[in-house]
């Protein structure tokens, strides 16, 4: 079987081994959960609890209040013990309910099926219920899941792309919900596929996933009322990201500064479609998530379904600890994640896993020699190295000529590099600056 | 074992880094020369390893010299992009060379070819190609003396006899004398250093083209616009222009094809970039060959593209993925 890809990426080690024959795993309930407000792209939610409140497993704990927001639950029946302002991993503030977590409570909560019918539920019902269960795209960018499926009046909207690419090293917990939970995400795709009708439904996986594509070429059949097919992309990075994702698998190419929507199109990372598959046949809002443990420096590498607000260390516990010379722990993957000072974080549901790095490389800045490697790599077909270099020139008008804005940092510049330039930072540093700069602009 | 670790590194992403650098694509093209270099050293003599250490060591110390003067880090010069320069001058420098000049051209091609724009990166001409034009613009005669290459592998022992030999350029272009193109090949010819046997340098030059250190569209440009050009030539006039074949071998052409222009500081960065490079390269080399007033064009081509090369860089960035040209059309 011929593997699809698009143009130019990397090959990084994949560091999948670690994890990825390993079961899912389900964690006992923490004694107390450390909710973030902000787990999502766009408005935090704002607090509907307060100090002593006592809340049941999938009581509201934020509520959106924006269209570019999410509603936030509470993952465990207890006691709001208080709500405090701690950083989110890179830095922000975020608002966090601290709950004293009942665990007997909690783990008698059932969510019962209910034995809905997917041709009666329209598009807006369906948007509806995905809206009341906080879903975000838990790939790891956050963004609210109704918004994405909200086609405006004039599009259309005829494919859906279910992303179990997973195209970061170490993380196999995508692929773990494949495995062992294709079934769901089948059914999830008839739940959507009845509010959309779409003329194709496309699974698109990364071939180092043999047992994840087998399992749904195996439920094809019983699923024949569906458009899927079940598509092989090639092993590279970054095989996931969106715009490459549907321009491998449609051949459609996504505008500068547009959306998968303006294409008819909307990619769906498979937690995600798990998380409607749950809101949708159970009522269930998003209050856990299956992460990956991984790196040299965990003594028993995991995938482990979490509830939002465990505690890293409660992680990091139950995978045996730190053993090794650990330098750098990184929530995410390794090439997009975000490094963390120390273990005071939680699970949130963009925690695609933790991952514990010994001798991580801190590498110095050598001179650029225009090896042109970060050009040949780069699936945006941008300069990098122009944008590092004007980034720090500081001249903002060669960077919006060159399109930095199209970068979405996927780091296959900075990984290639012969000079250990971090190409990246430059970037992100000139988006921020240009950001702000437009937002300035525009109050005048 | 302690859960409450803490004291990690903060950086952006990403976290994970090819184990490439820019030290070992120097060291990896060096390696790429050895064949071309112990042919040298078979034709030529142990003489010219002698030449090698020389011109290396100059490098590496007029680089030292000058980070320290500028009070910046001295040990740039482990990066092996000195000792790289020193190595392709020799390369480009006939055999019976003295070693002063050697040392005054190595000195040279770091400080004015390569310090004085801010060290490694930010020069515009490639240093080794700045050294030999130097010699040549400041002791024509020592570098117009080409000694023949003895037999194969006699090397032990005597030094490079001094008895000129004209090069096959020249004997062609100012006697009408062509060298059979498979002795060119074999290097069995007289010529600089380095670059008379092309199969050494081929051998070099693919291993290159397939780590992709060297981008085979840069070289197949500028060797195919010099057997294009020069085809066309030889075909208007076959008695007064020699063949394709011997322009392409005979020379600096497989030397300079290889490792001169395609030296990543002084090249384009696109692939459409680097096809304009060669084949403007390789027009400048058919002209002089044929129209101009040396026999050998190959240095200027590429010292004359270098200079063009920013202006290059300027006018073919890549279009952006999803990139809408003005008509709306999506490209």
């Amino acid at each position: 079987m011929a593997h699809l890809t698009f143009k130019k990426g990397v090959h990084p080690p994949s560091n999948k081994s670690f994890t990825e024959h390993r079961s899912i795993e389900r964690i006992p309930v923490p004694e107390t959960l450390l909710v973030p407000l902000s787990q999502h792209l766009g408005v935090p939610a704002n607090p509907v609890v307060q100090k002593g409140d006592h809340v049941a497993v999938g009581d509201l704990l934020g509520e959106a209040p924006r269209l570019i927001s999410a509603r936030i639950h509470s993952p465990a029946a207890g006691v709001v013990k208080r709500i405090v302002d701690q950083p989110l991993p890179g830095g922000n503030l975020a608002q966090y309910v601290e709950i004293t977590v009942d665990r007997e409570a909690t783990e008698r909560h059932t969510f019962p099926g209910n034995d809905v019918d997917p041709a009666s539920v329209s598009r807006e019902q369906l948007l509806e219920i995905i809206r009341a269960a906080g879903v975000v795209g838990m790939g790891g960018a956050t963004f609210p899941t109704d918004v994405k499926f909200s086609p405006t009046k004039d599009k259309s909207l005829d494919v859906l792309v279910v992303n179990g690419a997973e195209c970061e090293p170490y993380l196999t917990c995508d692929h773990r919900v494949m495995v062992e939970e294709t079934e769901a995400l089948m059914r999830g795709c008839r739940a959507l596929h009845n509010a959309y009708r779409f003329e194709a439904i496309y699974i698109a996986i990364e071939a180092n996933k043999p047992d994840a594509i087998k399992a749904f070429e195996d439920l094809i059949a019983v699923y024949s009322d569906l458009p899927i097919k079940v598509v092989s992309l090639s092993t590279k990075y970054p095989q996931g990201a969106e715009k490459m994702l549907v321009r491998t698998v449609t051949g459609r190419v996504i505008p500068t500064g547009k959306l998968p929507l303006d294409v008819g199109a909307v990619v769906c990372n498979v937690q995600t479609l798990f998380a409607i598959y749950e809101a949708y046949f159970f009522r269930k809002p998003v209050i856990e998530r299956v992460l990956t443990v991984s790196g040299a420096g965990i003594d028993r590498p995991k995938n482990i379904r979490a509830l939002v607000g465990t505690p890293l260390e409660l992680l990091v516990e139950h995978c045996g600890g730190i053993t090794g010379p650990v330098n750098k722990v990184v929530a995410g993957g390794p090439m997009t994640g975000t490094s963390l000072p120390t273990l005071d974080y939680s699970v949130s549901k963009g925690s695609s896993g933790f991952l514990f790095l010994t001798n991580a490389d801190v590498e110095t800045e050598n001179p650029c020699i225009r090896c042109s490697r970060c050009v040949s790599v780069c699936p945006m077909n941008l300069m990098p190295l122009k944008l590092a270099a004007y980034s720090r020139a500081g001249r903002y008008s060669e960077l919006k000529r060159l399109a930095v804005n199209s970068c979405f940092e996927c780091g296959s510049c900075s990984f290639v590099c012969p000079a250990k330039i971090n190409i990246v930072a430059y970037v992100r540093h000139a988006k921020k600056y240009i950001r702000l700069h437009n937002a300035r602009e525009n109050k005048r | 074992m302690s859960a409450k670790a803490g004291g990690f590194v903060l950086t952006s992403s990403p976290h994970i880094f090819s184990k490439t650098s820019n030290a070992k694509i120097m060291v990896t093209v060096m390696a790429a020369l050895l064949p071309a270099v112990v042919m040298s050293v078979a034709y030529y003599g142990i003489r010219v390893v002698f030449l090698y250490v020389l011109s290396v060591t100059v490098a590496m110390a007029t680089e030292a010299v000058t980070k320290i003067f500028r009070r910046q880090d001295w040990r740039s010069i482990l990066d092996g992009s000195a000792a790289l320069t020193g190595v392709l001058l020799v390369m480009t420098l006939p055999p019976a060379i003295s070693p002063l000049l050697v040392a005054l051209a190595s000195g040279f091609a770091i400080f004015i070819g390569k310090e004085v724009f801010g060290g490694l990166g930010a020069n515009i001409f490639n240093p080794a190609l700045v050294g030999r034009a130097f010699l040549s613009a400041a002791y024509p005669v020592a570098m117009t003396r080409f000694s023949a290459p003895r037999p194969l592998f006699a090397f032990l022992g005597r030094s490079a006899d001094t008895v000129s030999q004209a090069t096959p350029l020249a004997a062609a272009r100012f006697e009408g004398v062509t060298t059979p193109w498979m002795d060119l090949f074999l290097g069995q010819v007289g010529g600089s250093i380095g670059e008379t046997s092309a199969v050494a340098l081929i051998i070099g030059g693919v291993v290159l083209m397939w780590l992709k250190i060297v981008n085979w569209r840069l070289v197949g440009s500028y060797l195919g616009t010099v057997f294009l050009l020069a085809g066309i030539a030889h075909l208007m006039g076959p008695n007064q222009y020699p063949t394709a074949l011997f322009h392409l071998f005979s020379g600096g052409l497989m030397l300079a094809a290889f490792f001169m222009i395609t030296d990543m500081v002084t090249s384009p960065v696109t692939n459409l970039g680097v096809i304009i490079l060669g084949i403007g390269a390789g027009l400048i080399v058919v002209l002089i060959r044929l129209f101009g007033a040396f026999p050998e064009g190959v240095m200027y081509s590429i010292l004359l593209m270098n200079a063009a090369t920013p202006i290059i860089n300027r006018y073919t960035d890549t279009r952006p993925f999803g990139a809408v040209r003005q008509e709306g059309r999506r490209v």
